[in-house]
């Protein structure tokens, strides 16, 4: 990949609405408990949980771009390996669960479930699933809807 | 002044070397033709030879030489002319002939080959023939006849119907030379245009839309006759990207995970290593690149699937013109086979042009250029993009030391390394000795802002021709915002000659320097002469010193010359013609004074070429220093046909969709189907 700091943001931002959220949504009515809020007209049960760890996720990611991008201005080839890719978003990973143990999502109602092994189990799980096929994406499923995607160095729309 | 009679060497090359086959006097001024059959004035009776292949307009001030819209072309020393003097510097090459023109002294004499500073010489003399070789047999493949000279043809097509910038569209039409009329017309029919149609059909034109004009129906014949001299065979792997698939106008799926799934489908596991090379590289694994006989048969399938056979039209594009309609008249000649009632000469007409018509010729560095004009029966210096198989031919059958030297320090030398790496096998008396410009130390590779190139053994290393990010990243998007004189700059730094990162070729480096086979030497020749040895003539080489260094002296047997193509365009007719007729603006060139490409917008448009409403796109090497460093890439030209389509369509060119990303997933379906789009 050779992206451009506005490219990393385009595209985190495109697999986020496009992958992230529809996963985290499936994923939600999956951890929902009885005492969860209730979808409207439907009526299934969901967390807000998972909405909250994937907008850490997001955050940490749009924060750390710059570094990447900092990091690249060193390769002669300006480019950023797909290994990087792959190391870095697990590194992104790490951080929030760091940030979710150290309190970050304690602001809206006391979870007492939120530091609970098996709580820590189903934001890797949840991880895992937003994260395999955000990866795919990258490695070319993106170009066969957007195939200027990979000439302009992340970004989405025409040339 | 021009001095009668005029004497012509005739020369050949079958296996070996150059033969000289006959020797012609021209007695006087006059319109020679030069074919295949009888009624020519110079005979040269093979098929690769037109009927009327060429003219040589002998005049009392100077000669000139004018090819009739030959098949296989006229040239002068390397540069193929349409029409041009000619000083006999350098031979007229006409298939495997070559036409020297035989030196003359004040006294009218003659001699062979030897010119006048080196008559002295003591070694001149005993190499090289200065009797005139004996007659060739009638019936043998040259025969002359002196007729009388034709009449001048001097209202030669296409200037009799192009004359002026604009021609009139309903003149043409009314001509016998009319060839017919459509949308979009690519000039070249190589992989610049083929990929270019591609993105036009995937877009929604139609096969009857699209003409492409050029030589070979095979859309990647000449670039694979570049690979195959340059030592890539099939299975060789090209300095290409997996997602550079010149089949493919999504890049996805990449060659490598191609190659993994065809392993895996016969259950070699081991496949799935080209998967992880392109996820490692280029920091963890080798960089991952295609084999060129796989990319060939990608190439083969899509061309079946996007219809090129009906699109494309065999022919040599003289010229073009704008039309009075705003639209571009292209003035082609078809093979003989193709001739109607005699007449080759053709007009097509269409509003959207696209030129892509690839580097003019192959370079020979001046001093190997002036060796081979001397020394024409010594087949022992080869540019490596020339046929030079009977080399390695020679090397293997007669394994006595031989001393090979290289010359260039990109991809290419190092291919040839290997291939005489190769050769050893068989012959291990072989000596590489490796010319470079000089030296360059493990911290002198180019630095462009923060980032330096690496050097291993005096080239720097780089996975591509252009850093990656020159095709799509941040080097692409500094390379278009610069001003001319700023791209300069960035060429300069990101430019400039490079190999790949190879583990195999690192190691054949470092064998042939342990064993002492393979040694690099720094500076430029200072002299270049035919010596005889004992083991027959061989090179005689005195490299200047450089750097405090002493002089170096070199005993070869073969030169071969991998500094590269030319790419300037002035050595085309065709481009030539069009550049003066419209003052076609240049790219700045890098090194100082030179001169680029032809200049295009970032969406590879001719700025001077638009004819109202008409628009004139130009790909590949032609376009070199504009606002894509890549672009005789594969990559570099599915850029540059995606920024020209999408510039068409939105336009409103015919039949051009806008392609949004549900088009764009319906025809990738199609694409992994094998379906036509």
């Amino acid at each position: 990949m050779v992206p451009t700091l506005k490219g990393r943001w385009s595209t985190r931002i495109l697999l986020f609405l496009w992958v992230g959220v529809p996963i985290t949504f499936l994923f939600s009515l999956f951890v929902a408990g009885p005492g969860s809020p209730r979808l409207p007209l439907i009526g299934l049960h969901y967390d807000i949980l998972p909405f909250q760890i994937l907008s850490l996720l997001l955050i940490v990611g749009l924060i750390l771009d710059p570094v990447y991008f900092y990091i690249q201005q060193f390769r002669w080839e300006r480019d950023w390996p797909f290994a990087f890719q792959f190391f870095f978003s697990i590194i992104e990973f790490v951080i929030v669960l760091g940030l979710v143990w150290w309190g970050a999502l304690n602001f809206s109602q006391a979870r007492p479930d939120l530091h609970s092994s098996e709580s820590y189990f189903l934001y890797t799980l949840h991880f895992a699933f937003v994260f395999i096929p955000s990866f795919i994406a990258v490695l070319g499923f993106i170009q066969i809807f957007m195939i200027r995607w990979r000439f302009k160095s992340g970004e989405w729309g025409r040339m | 002044m021009v001095k009668f009679p005029i004497l012509l060497d005739i020369y050949q090359r079958g296996e070996g070397p150059l033969k000289r086959v006959e020797r012609i006097s021209l007695p006087e001024a006059g319109d020679y033709s030069i074919g295949r059959i009888g009624d020519n004035q110079i005979v040269l009776d093979t098929p690769e030879v037109s009927k009327q292949h060429a003219w040589l307009l002998v005049r009392e001030d100077g000669i000139a030489v004018s090819d009739r819209g030959s098949t296989n072309r006229t040239y002068i020393g390397d540069s193929e002319v349409d029409t041009s003097p000619w000083d006999g510097a350098l031979p007229i090459r006409i298939a495997q002939f070559e036409i020297h023109l035989v030196p003359q002294t004040s006294a009218g004499e003659t001699r062979v080959n030897v010119p006048q500073e080196n008559a002295t010489r003591a070694f001149s003399a005993g190499t090289t023939s200065s009797a005139p070789a004996a007659r060739a047999p009638r019936g043998q493949s040259i025969e002359v006849a002196l007729n009388a000279p034709s009449a001048p043809n001097e209202t030669r097509f296409p200037r009799n119907i192009f004359k002026g910038e604009i021609v009139s569209a309903q003149e043409i039409k009314a001509s016998e030379f009319f060839a017919g009329e459509t949308t979009y017309i690519t000039v070249g029919g190589g992989l610049g245009s083929f990929v270019w149609a591609d993105h036009l059909r995937i877009f929604g034109v139609g096969t009857g839309e699209i003409r492409a004009i050029g030589d070979s129906p095979i859309p990647y014949a000449n670039y694979q006759r570049l690979c195959r001299n340059s030592q890539i065979p099939p299975h060789e792997r090209l300095r290409s990207n997996s997602l550079s698939t010149p089949d493919n106008i999504w890049g996805f799926p990449g060659y490598a995970s191609r190659e993994t799934w065809k392993d895996l489908k016969e259950f070699r596991f081991t496949g799935i290593k080209y998967i992880f090379q392109v996820f490692g590289e280029a920091s963890l694994a080798q960089t991952f690149t295609p084999r060129s006989g796989e990319v060939f048969k990608s190439i083969d399938r899509e061309a079946q699937r996007i219809g090129w056979r009906d699109m494309f039209v065999a022919g040599r594009v003289l010229s073009i013109r704008k039309t009075n309609d705003e639209r571009y008249a292209v003035a082609y000649r078809v093979p003989e086979d193709d001739a109607r009632a005699g007449v080759r000469e053709r007009v097509m007409i269409g509003k959207f042009l696209h030129i892509s018509t690839g580097y003019p010729a192959t370079r020979f560095t001046d001093d190997l250029q002036a060796f081979k004009a001397r020394f024409p029966e010594e087949a022992r210096v080869f540019n490596a993009y020339e046929n030079h198989e009977a080399v390695y031919r020679n090397l293997e059958s007669n394994p006595v030391p031989a001393t090979v030297v290289v010359r260039g320090r990109g991809i290419v030398a190092s291919r040839i390394i290997q291939r005489l790496y190769e050769t050893r096998d068989k012959n291990k008396h072989i000596k590489i000795v490796h010319q470079m410009r000089n030296p360059i130390g493990k911290n002198e590779g180019y630095r462009y802002k923060r980032a330096q190139r690496y050097v291993y053994n005096h080239i720097e290393n780089q996975a591509f021709n252009w850093p990656k990010a020159t095709w799509g990243g941040q080097l692409l998007r500094e390379t278009e915002r610069a001003t001319p004189e700023e791209r300069v700059k960035i060429y300069e730094a990101l430019g400039g000659t490079t190999t790949a990162d190879r583990r195999d070729w690192r190691n054949i480096i470092q064998l042939g320097i342990g064993d002492n086979w393979y040694q690099p030497v720094f500076g430029h020749f200072e002299t270049l002469e035919l010596v005889k040895t004992d083991q027959g003539p061989k090179i005689q080489m005195r490299l200047k010193a450089q750097r405090n260094q002493p002089a170096v002296e070199v005993v070869a047997d073969y030169v071969l010359d991998c500094t590269g193509l030319i790419g300037d365009i002035t050595h085309s007719p065709l481009l030539r013609d069009l550049a003066e007729t419209y003052k076609l603006p240049r790219n700045l060139g890098v090194g100082g004074g030179k001169i680029g490409g032809i200049f295009v917008s970032p969406d590879f448009e001719i700025p001077a070429l638009r004819n109202g409403s008409g628009r004139a796109y130009a790909a590949g090497q032609i376009t070199l220093g504009g606002p894509q460093p890549g672009v005789d890439t594969f990559l570099g030209m599915q850029y540059s046909a995606l920024r020209s389509v999408d510039h068409m369509a939105v336009l409103g060119a015919p039949n051009v969709s806008l392609f949004g990303p549900l088009r764009s997933f319906s025809q990738w379906i199609k694409w992994c189907k094998n379906a036509t789009p």
